[in-house]
Protein backbone atom coordinates (compact mmCIF):
# COMPACT_ATOMS: atom_id res chain seq x y z
CA UNK A 1 0.00 0.00 0.00
CA UNK A 2 1.85 3.46 -0.65
CA UNK A 3 1.53 6.59 1.31
CA UNK A 4 1.45 9.89 0.04
CA UNK A 5 4.86 12.18 0.09
CA UNK A 6 2.92 14.99 0.96
CA UNK A 7 1.03 13.41 3.85
CA UNK A 8 3.42 12.18 6.99
CA UNK A 9 1.13 11.11 9.96
CA UNK A 10 3.29 11.56 13.33
CA UNK A 11 5.41 13.99 12.14
CA UNK A 12 5.70 16.47 14.70
CA UNK A 13 5.81 13.75 17.69
CA UNK A 14 8.59 12.02 15.49
CA UNK A 15 10.47 14.87 15.07
CA UNK A 16 10.48 15.81 19.20
CA UNK A 17 10.99 12.00 19.70
CA UNK A 18 14.30 12.48 17.68
CA UNK A 19 15.80 15.13 20.04
CA UNK A 20 16.09 12.06 22.35
CA UNK A 21 16.88 9.10 20.41
CA UNK A 22 19.99 8.73 22.56
CA UNK A 23 17.95 8.32 25.93
CA UNK A 24 18.12 4.80 26.55
CA UNK A 25 21.79 4.35 24.75
CA UNK A 26 22.93 1.19 25.65
CA UNK A 27 25.95 -0.56 24.18
CA UNK A 28 23.89 -3.71 22.89
CA UNK A 29 21.48 -1.83 20.73
CA UNK A 30 23.31 1.30 21.07
CA UNK A 31 20.17 3.94 19.75
CA UNK A 32 18.03 1.15 18.85
CA UNK A 33 15.33 2.17 21.29
CA UNK A 34 15.13 5.50 20.92
CA UNK A 35 15.01 4.80 17.25
CA UNK A 36 12.22 2.74 17.96
CA UNK A 37 10.53 5.41 20.45
CA UNK A 38 11.58 7.81 17.71
CA UNK A 39 9.41 5.74 14.42
CA UNK A 40 6.64 4.39 16.56
CA UNK A 41 4.09 7.59 15.68
CA UNK A 42 4.72 7.18 12.40
CA UNK A 43 4.20 3.48 12.16
CA UNK A 44 0.63 4.31 13.78
CA UNK A 45 -1.58 3.40 10.70
CA UNK A 46 -0.22 -0.02 10.95
CA UNK A 47 -2.05 -0.60 14.17
CA UNK A 48 -4.87 -0.66 11.46
CA UNK A 49 -4.22 -3.72 9.52
CA UNK A 50 -4.47 -7.04 10.22
CA UNK A 51 -5.48 -6.31 14.11
CA UNK A 52 -2.45 -4.45 14.34
CA UNK A 53 0.40 -7.54 13.75
CA UNK A 54 2.41 -5.61 11.46
CA UNK A 55 2.55 -2.15 13.60
CA UNK A 56 3.89 -4.62 16.49
CA UNK A 57 6.19 -6.54 13.99
CA UNK A 58 7.53 -3.18 12.75
CA UNK A 59 7.83 -1.88 15.63
CA UNK A 60 10.07 -4.83 17.23
CA UNK A 61 12.00 -4.84 14.18
CA UNK A 62 12.78 -0.82 14.57
CA UNK A 63 13.98 -1.36 17.92
CA UNK A 64 16.76 -3.62 17.36
CA UNK A 65 20.51 -2.53 17.27
CA UNK A 66 20.63 0.70 15.33
CA UNK A 67 23.82 3.13 15.49
CA UNK A 68 24.28 6.44 13.98
CA UNK A 69 25.11 9.63 14.02
CA UNK A 70 22.11 11.04 16.21
CA UNK A 71 21.03 14.28 14.31
CA UNK A 72 21.11 11.65 10.98
CA UNK A 73 19.33 9.33 12.40
CA UNK A 74 16.60 11.04 11.67
CA UNK A 75 17.49 10.21 7.80
CA UNK A 76 17.35 6.45 8.68
CA UNK A 77 14.17 7.23 10.90
CA UNK A 78 12.19 8.51 7.92
CA UNK A 79 13.25 5.73 5.29
CA UNK A 80 12.05 2.65 7.81
CA UNK A 81 9.18 3.83 8.89
CA UNK A 82 8.24 4.44 4.98
CA UNK A 83 9.53 1.40 4.02
CA UNK A 84 6.93 -0.12 6.58
CA UNK A 85 4.29 1.59 5.35
CA UNK A 86 5.05 0.43 1.93
CA UNK A 87 4.75 -2.98 3.17
CA UNK A 88 8.50 -3.65 1.97
CA UNK A 89 10.12 -7.18 2.74
CA UNK A 90 11.34 -7.07 6.89
CA UNK A 91 14.75 -8.54 5.33
CA UNK A 92 14.72 -5.29 2.82
CA UNK A 93 14.12 -3.20 6.05
CA UNK A 94 16.69 -4.77 7.96
CA UNK A 95 19.52 -4.48 5.75
CA UNK A 96 18.76 -0.70 4.96
CA UNK A 97 19.10 -0.06 8.52
CA UNK A 98 22.34 -2.11 9.15
CA UNK A 99 23.53 -0.59 5.84
CA UNK A 100 22.85 3.03 6.73
CA UNK A 101 25.07 2.91 10.45
CA UNK A 102 28.22 2.92 8.51
CA UNK A 103 27.59 6.45 6.11
CA UNK A 104 25.27 8.14 8.83
CA UNK A 105 27.91 7.54 11.35
CA UNK A 106 30.95 8.73 9.46
CA UNK A 107 28.72 11.67 7.73
CA UNK A 108 27.79 12.79 11.23
CA UNK A 109 31.33 12.28 12.61
CA UNK A 110 33.32 14.52 9.70
CA UNK A 111 30.27 16.76 9.32
CA UNK A 112 29.55 17.90 12.72
CA UNK A 113 31.53 16.95 15.24
CA UNK A 114 35.68 17.30 13.86
CA UNK A 115 33.59 20.31 11.72
CA UNK A 116 30.72 22.18 12.35
CA UNK A 117 31.55 22.04 15.92
CA UNK A 118 34.54 23.03 16.73
CA UNK A 119 33.78 25.87 13.75
CA UNK A 120 31.07 27.36 16.26
CA UNK A 121 32.81 27.00 19.38
CA UNK A 122 35.76 28.81 18.17
CA UNK A 123 33.86 31.92 16.78
CA UNK A 124 31.61 31.76 19.46
CA UNK A 125 35.35 32.36 21.78
CA UNK A 126 36.51 34.92 19.23
CA UNK A 127 32.92 36.54 19.69
CA UNK A 128 33.75 36.50 23.62
CA UNK A 129 37.76 37.66 23.23
CA UNK A 130 36.45 40.92 20.94
CA UNK A 131 34.04 41.86 24.02
CA UNK A 132 31.11 39.88 22.97
CA UNK A 133 30.39 38.62 26.30
CA UNK A 134 27.37 36.47 26.36
CA UNK A 135 26.40 37.55 22.94
CA UNK A 136 29.11 35.44 21.85
CA UNK A 137 28.01 32.41 23.84
CA UNK A 138 24.54 33.21 22.19
CA UNK A 139 25.76 33.54 19.05
CA UNK A 140 28.03 30.07 19.76
CA UNK A 141 24.41 27.93 20.01
CA UNK A 142 21.89 29.81 17.92
CA UNK A 143 24.53 29.46 14.68
CA UNK A 144 25.36 25.61 15.91
CA UNK A 145 21.15 25.07 16.32
CA UNK A 146 20.03 26.44 13.60
CA UNK A 147 22.28 23.84 11.87
CA UNK A 148 21.57 20.79 14.01
CA UNK A 149 17.38 21.28 14.15
CA UNK A 150 17.30 22.07 10.08
CA UNK A 151 19.37 18.54 9.68
CA UNK A 152 17.48 16.65 12.47
CA UNK A 153 13.67 18.12 10.14
CA UNK A 154 15.26 17.89 6.83
CA UNK A 155 16.41 14.47 7.30
CA UNK A 156 13.26 12.84 8.56
CA UNK A 157 11.47 14.32 5.36
CA UNK A 158 14.26 13.32 2.99
CA UNK A 159 14.34 9.66 4.40
CA UNK A 160 10.77 9.60 4.30
CA UNK A 161 10.67 10.87 0.83
CA UNK A 162 13.11 7.85 -0.61
CA UNK A 163 11.93 5.35 1.73
CA UNK A 164 14.25 2.28 0.69
CA UNK A 165 15.95 4.41 -1.99
CA UNK A 166 17.47 6.76 0.80
CA UNK A 167 21.32 6.16 -0.28
CA UNK A 168 20.38 9.38 -2.83
CA UNK A 169 19.98 11.41 0.07
CA UNK A 170 23.19 11.52 1.04
CA UNK A 171 24.22 12.78 -2.25
CA UNK A 172 23.07 16.08 -1.27
CA UNK A 173 24.47 18.85 -3.13
CA UNK A 174 24.86 20.47 0.42
CA UNK A 175 26.24 17.81 2.44
CA UNK A 176 28.35 17.08 -0.26
CA UNK A 177 29.32 21.03 -0.17
CA UNK A 178 29.59 21.22 3.88
CA UNK A 179 31.98 17.96 3.48
CA UNK A 180 34.52 20.02 1.29
CA UNK A 181 33.78 23.47 3.06
CA UNK A 182 33.54 22.46 6.86
CA UNK A 183 37.19 21.38 7.65
CA UNK A 184 38.57 24.28 6.12
CA UNK A 185 36.91 26.58 8.03
CA UNK A 186 36.84 24.61 11.32
CA UNK A 187 40.41 24.84 10.97
CA UNK A 188 40.44 28.35 9.71
CA UNK A 189 38.32 29.40 13.24
CA UNK A 190 40.41 27.09 15.70
CA UNK A 191 43.16 28.43 14.33
CA UNK A 192 42.29 32.36 15.24
CA UNK A 193 40.43 31.43 18.07
CA UNK A 194 43.69 30.32 19.93
CA UNK A 195 46.15 32.78 20.22
CA UNK A 196 43.14 35.80 20.42
CA UNK A 197 41.65 33.59 23.60
CA UNK A 198 45.20 33.20 25.02
CA UNK A 199 45.45 36.89 24.84
CA UNK A 200 41.95 37.40 26.48
CA UNK A 201 42.45 35.25 29.58
CA UNK A 202 46.04 36.65 30.26
CA UNK A 203 44.32 39.90 30.00
CA UNK A 204 42.02 39.19 32.32
CA UNK A 205 44.79 38.86 35.70
CA UNK A 206 47.47 41.11 34.56
CA UNK A 207 48.17 44.77 33.57
CA UNK A 208 49.16 45.41 30.32
CA UNK A 209 52.70 45.58 30.77
CA UNK A 210 53.66 42.26 32.37
CA UNK A 211 51.27 40.26 29.67
CA UNK A 212 53.91 39.61 27.30
CA UNK A 213 56.39 37.88 29.52
CA UNK A 214 54.14 35.66 30.58
CA UNK A 215 51.87 35.09 26.78
CA UNK A 216 55.46 33.57 25.82
CA UNK A 217 56.16 31.40 28.64
CA UNK A 218 52.97 29.90 28.00
CA UNK A 219 53.63 29.85 24.55
CA UNK A 220 56.93 28.05 25.05
CA UNK A 221 54.70 25.64 27.42
CA UNK A 222 52.27 25.21 24.87
CA UNK A 223 54.83 23.92 22.60
CA UNK A 224 56.55 21.76 24.89
CA UNK A 225 53.01 20.04 25.82
CA UNK A 226 52.34 19.46 22.07
CA UNK A 227 55.13 17.75 21.56
CA UNK A 228 55.19 15.29 24.89
CA UNK A 229 51.23 14.62 23.81
CA UNK A 230 52.39 13.88 20.02
CA UNK A 231 54.66 11.33 21.61
CA UNK A 232 51.98 9.69 24.12
CA UNK A 233 48.95 10.45 22.20
CA UNK A 234 48.13 6.28 22.24
CA UNK A 235 48.94 6.12 25.86
CA UNK A 236 47.99 8.86 27.14
CA UNK A 237 44.75 11.62 26.21
CA UNK A 238 45.18 15.92 26.47
CA UNK A 239 43.44 15.80 29.47
CA UNK A 240 44.95 13.14 31.07
CA UNK A 241 48.22 14.61 30.67
CA UNK A 242 47.04 18.33 31.47
CA UNK A 243 45.61 16.66 34.44
CA UNK A 244 49.18 15.41 35.53
CA UNK A 245 50.89 19.16 34.82
CA UNK A 246 47.74 21.10 36.81
CA UNK A 247 48.04 18.33 39.81
CA UNK A 248 51.97 18.76 39.34
CA UNK A 249 51.79 22.57 40.32
CA UNK A 250 49.31 22.13 42.55
CA UNK A 251 51.58 20.09 45.03
CA UNK A 252 54.50 22.18 44.01
CA UNK A 253 52.75 25.35 44.57
CA UNK A 254 51.24 24.43 47.94
CA UNK A 255 54.12 22.18 49.22
CA UNK A 256 56.50 25.31 48.04
CA UNK A 257 58.93 26.36 50.83
CA UNK B 1 26.54 30.50 48.42
CA UNK B 2 22.95 29.82 49.80
CA UNK B 3 20.90 26.75 49.30
CA UNK B 4 18.90 28.30 47.05
CA UNK B 5 22.30 29.14 44.67
CA UNK B 6 23.22 25.51 45.04
CA UNK B 7 19.42 24.66 43.88
CA UNK B 8 19.90 26.29 40.70
CA UNK B 9 23.03 25.74 40.03
CA UNK B 10 22.27 21.79 40.75
CA UNK B 11 19.09 22.18 38.27
CA UNK B 12 21.29 23.79 35.57
CA UNK B 13 23.83 20.90 35.67
CA UNK B 14 21.04 18.76 35.55
CA UNK B 15 20.18 20.29 32.07
CA UNK B 16 23.84 20.69 30.57
CA UNK B 17 24.36 17.30 31.70
CA UNK B 18 21.16 15.20 30.14
CA UNK B 19 22.39 17.34 26.94
CA UNK B 20 25.31 16.15 26.64
CA UNK B 21 24.25 12.29 25.19
CA UNK B 22 20.13 12.17 26.60
CA UNK B 23 18.47 15.32 25.02
CA UNK B 24 18.88 17.58 22.63
CA UNK B 25 22.23 17.52 22.30
CA UNK B 26 21.99 21.15 21.95
CA UNK B 27 25.72 21.66 23.02
CA UNK B 28 24.26 23.91 26.34
CA UNK B 29 26.37 21.50 28.38
CA UNK B 30 29.73 23.11 26.42
CA UNK B 31 32.18 25.21 29.09
CA UNK B 32 31.84 27.80 27.74
CA UNK B 33 27.80 28.12 27.93
CA UNK B 34 27.42 26.40 31.22
CA UNK B 35 29.92 28.23 32.97
CA UNK B 36 28.71 31.12 32.19
CA UNK B 37 25.15 30.17 32.98
CA UNK B 38 26.85 28.93 36.56
CA UNK B 39 28.32 32.76 37.00
CA UNK B 40 25.06 34.00 36.07
CA UNK B 41 23.30 32.24 39.01
CA UNK B 42 26.03 33.24 41.33
CA UNK B 43 25.91 36.96 40.53
CA UNK B 44 29.28 37.44 37.99
CA UNK B 45 28.52 36.19 34.67
CA UNK B 46 32.19 37.61 33.41
CA UNK B 47 33.97 35.14 35.54
CA UNK B 48 31.72 32.47 34.55
CA UNK B 49 32.66 33.16 31.14
CA UNK B 50 36.15 33.03 31.98
CA UNK B 51 36.51 29.85 33.50
CA UNK B 52 34.45 28.57 31.06
CA UNK B 53 36.40 29.54 28.31
CA UNK B 54 39.82 28.44 29.76
CA UNK B 55 37.21 24.36 29.98
CA UNK B 56 36.55 25.18 26.85
CA UNK B 57 40.21 24.81 25.55
CA UNK B 58 39.98 21.54 26.97
CA UNK B 59 36.19 20.33 25.62
CA UNK B 60 37.89 21.41 22.12
CA UNK B 61 39.85 17.58 22.27
CA UNK B 62 36.61 15.79 23.18
CA UNK B 63 34.33 14.33 20.02
CA UNK B 64 31.54 12.39 21.43
CA UNK B 65 31.48 9.93 19.03
CA UNK B 66 29.26 7.10 19.74
CA UNK B 67 30.20 4.39 22.08
CA UNK B 68 33.60 5.55 23.10
CA UNK B 69 33.70 6.84 26.51
CA UNK B 70 34.66 10.95 27.04
CA UNK B 71 34.27 13.58 29.70
CA UNK B 72 31.33 15.25 30.45
CA UNK B 73 32.03 18.90 30.94
CA UNK B 74 28.27 20.21 31.47
CA UNK B 75 28.10 19.62 35.09
CA UNK B 76 31.57 20.44 36.82
CA UNK B 77 31.62 23.84 34.15
CA UNK B 78 28.30 25.10 35.53
CA UNK B 79 29.64 24.38 38.86
CA UNK B 80 33.09 25.64 38.42
CA UNK B 81 30.98 29.17 36.80
CA UNK B 82 29.08 29.57 40.00
CA UNK B 83 32.26 29.00 42.33
CA UNK B 84 34.74 31.37 40.29
CA UNK B 85 33.62 34.66 41.70
CA UNK B 86 34.84 37.72 43.16
CA UNK B 87 33.38 38.81 46.68
CA UNK B 88 30.77 41.12 46.99
CA UNK B 89 33.71 44.48 46.86
CA UNK B 90 34.31 42.61 43.55
CA UNK B 91 37.95 41.87 44.85
CA UNK B 92 39.29 38.15 44.91
CA UNK B 93 39.02 36.44 48.58
CA UNK B 94 41.36 33.54 47.52
CA UNK B 95 44.49 34.62 45.05
CA UNK B 96 43.39 34.67 41.38
CA UNK B 97 45.19 32.54 39.42
CA UNK B 98 46.01 29.92 42.53
CA UNK B 99 42.08 29.96 42.26
CA UNK B 100 41.88 29.49 38.61
CA UNK B 101 43.92 26.42 38.58
CA UNK B 102 42.29 24.73 41.67
CA UNK B 103 39.16 24.82 40.27
CA UNK B 104 40.02 23.88 36.32
CA UNK B 105 41.60 20.70 38.23
CA UNK B 106 38.67 19.93 39.87
CA UNK B 107 36.41 20.93 36.55
CA UNK B 108 38.84 18.36 34.74
CA UNK B 109 38.50 15.42 37.35
CA UNK B 110 34.63 15.53 37.57
CA UNK B 111 34.41 15.73 34.41
CA UNK B 112 36.78 12.74 33.78
CA UNK B 113 34.10 10.96 36.28
CA UNK B 114 31.49 11.82 34.59
CA UNK B 115 32.69 9.60 31.65
CA UNK B 116 32.99 6.62 33.91
CA UNK B 117 29.55 7.71 35.52
CA UNK B 118 27.90 7.77 31.75
CA UNK B 119 29.59 4.60 31.44
CA UNK B 120 27.70 3.34 34.08
CA UNK B 121 24.67 4.41 32.90
CA UNK B 122 24.47 3.03 29.35
CA UNK B 123 25.32 -0.32 30.94
CA UNK B 124 22.35 0.23 33.59
CA UNK B 125 19.88 0.87 30.37
CA UNK B 126 21.70 -2.22 28.46
CA UNK B 127 20.71 -4.47 31.53
CA UNK B 128 17.05 -2.54 31.45
CA UNK B 129 16.48 -3.37 28.04
CA UNK B 130 17.28 -7.32 28.87
CA UNK B 131 15.12 -7.12 31.77
CA UNK B 132 11.99 -5.73 28.83
CA UNK B 133 13.61 -8.01 25.77
CA UNK B 134 10.16 -10.02 25.26
CA UNK B 135 8.31 -6.95 25.46
CA UNK B 136 10.47 -5.04 22.65
CA UNK B 137 10.51 -8.59 21.06
CA UNK B 138 6.35 -8.13 21.22
CA UNK B 139 6.14 -4.84 19.51
CA UNK B 140 5.12 -3.32 22.83
CA UNK B 141 5.18 0.56 22.49
CA UNK B 142 5.74 0.75 26.54
CA UNK B 143 7.99 -0.79 27.04
CA UNK B 144 9.88 1.59 24.61
CA UNK B 145 8.20 4.70 26.70
CA UNK B 146 9.31 3.41 29.87
CA UNK B 147 13.16 2.35 29.12
CA UNK B 148 13.65 5.91 27.33
CA UNK B 149 12.30 7.65 30.65
CA UNK B 150 14.14 5.81 32.85
CA UNK B 151 17.40 6.48 30.83
CA UNK B 152 16.13 9.88 31.23
CA UNK B 153 16.27 9.50 34.83
CA UNK B 154 19.51 8.01 35.36
CA UNK B 155 21.29 10.31 33.54
CA UNK B 156 19.25 12.87 35.00
CA UNK B 157 20.70 11.35 38.42
CA UNK B 158 23.54 11.29 37.20
CA UNK B 159 23.94 14.73 36.15
CA UNK B 160 22.93 16.28 39.76
CA UNK B 161 25.47 13.66 41.67
CA UNK B 162 28.47 14.97 39.21
CA UNK B 163 27.52 18.98 39.50
CA UNK B 164 26.92 18.41 43.48
CA UNK B 165 30.47 16.53 44.24
CA UNK B 166 31.97 19.34 41.67
CA UNK B 167 30.07 22.50 43.77
CA UNK B 168 30.94 20.94 47.31
CA UNK B 169 33.01 18.41 47.64
CA UNK B 170 35.35 20.07 44.76
CA UNK B 171 34.63 23.59 45.84
CA UNK B 172 36.06 22.92 49.57
CA UNK B 173 39.16 21.47 48.12
CA UNK B 174 40.16 23.81 45.26
CA UNK B 175 39.63 26.26 48.22
CA UNK B 176 42.08 24.55 50.43
CA UNK B 177 44.60 24.63 47.67
CA UNK B 178 44.06 28.20 47.31
CA UNK B 179 44.31 29.19 50.60
CA UNK B 180 47.41 27.08 51.30
CA UNK B 181 49.13 28.13 47.98
CA UNK B 182 52.88 29.38 48.95
CA UNK B 183 54.41 29.46 45.68
CA UNK B 184 54.38 32.24 43.32
CA UNK B 185 51.20 33.44 41.16
CA UNK B 186 52.66 33.14 37.92
CA UNK B 187 53.02 29.07 38.35
CA UNK B 188 49.51 28.71 38.51
CA UNK B 189 48.97 30.80 35.89
CA UNK B 190 51.69 29.30 33.78
CA UNK B 191 50.28 25.46 34.43
CA UNK B 192 46.79 26.18 33.85
CA UNK B 193 47.31 27.99 30.44
CA UNK B 194 49.88 25.63 29.25
CA UNK B 195 47.93 23.25 29.95
CA UNK B 196 44.59 24.43 28.30
CA UNK B 197 46.37 25.84 25.63
CA UNK B 198 48.20 22.43 25.43
CA UNK B 199 45.19 19.74 24.95
CA UNK B 200 43.53 23.03 22.37
CA UNK B 201 46.82 23.15 20.28
CA UNK B 202 47.28 19.24 20.21
CA UNK B 203 43.32 18.76 19.30
CA UNK B 204 43.89 21.19 16.38
CA UNK B 205 47.15 19.56 15.16
CA UNK B 206 45.61 16.14 15.18
CA UNK B 207 42.15 17.37 13.57
CA UNK B 208 43.57 19.82 10.98
CA UNK B 209 47.53 19.76 10.17
CA UNK B 210 47.01 17.66 7.57
CA UNK B 211 46.14 17.78 3.95
CA UNK B 212 44.09 20.86 2.70
CA UNK B 213 42.94 21.81 6.11
CA UNK B 214 46.57 22.41 7.45
CA UNK B 215 46.94 25.72 5.32
CA UNK B 216 43.92 27.15 6.86
CA UNK B 217 45.05 26.26 10.69
CA UNK B 218 48.31 28.54 9.52
CA UNK B 219 46.21 31.05 8.21
CA UNK B 220 43.89 30.94 11.29
CA UNK B 221 46.63 31.27 13.87
CA UNK B 222 48.21 33.93 12.02
CA UNK B 223 45.00 35.92 11.92
CA UNK B 224 44.25 34.95 15.50
CA UNK B 225 47.79 36.72 16.26
CA UNK B 226 46.91 39.62 14.68
CA UNK B 227 43.73 39.92 16.85
CA UNK B 228 45.00 39.28 19.55
CA UNK B 229 47.93 41.92 19.28
CA UNK B 230 45.65 44.27 17.27
CA UNK B 231 41.86 43.93 19.12
CA UNK B 232 41.97 41.84 22.09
Amino acid sequence: MGVSQRAIPGFAVTTARLFGIQSAFSYERMLGIGFGHAVEPLLRPLRERDGGAPYRDALARQSRFFNAHPYFASIAVGAAARAELDGEAPERVERMRTALCGPLGALGDRLIWAGWLPACVALGLVLVTLGARGWGVAAFLVLYNVVHVVLRVWGLRAGWRAGLRVSGALGHPLLRQGLVSVGPLAALAVGAALPMVLGWVVRRGLAWSLVWEHFLTVVVGTVLFVVVLQRLHARLSGLGLAMVVMGAAVVGGVVWP
Amino acid sequence: MTPGDVLGVTAVGVVVGVDLVTVPQAMTGRPLVAAFVGGWIAGSPIYGLLIGVVLELFALETLPVGASRYPDWGPPSVAAGALFQPGPDGVFATPFWPWLLSLVLVAALVAWLGGWAMDAVHRANGAAIVRRAAALDAGDPRALIGLQAWGFVRDAGRAALLTLVALLLGGFVAQVVADQWRASPAVAENAVLAAAMGVAAAAAWRLYARGKTARWLVAGVGAGLAGALLWV
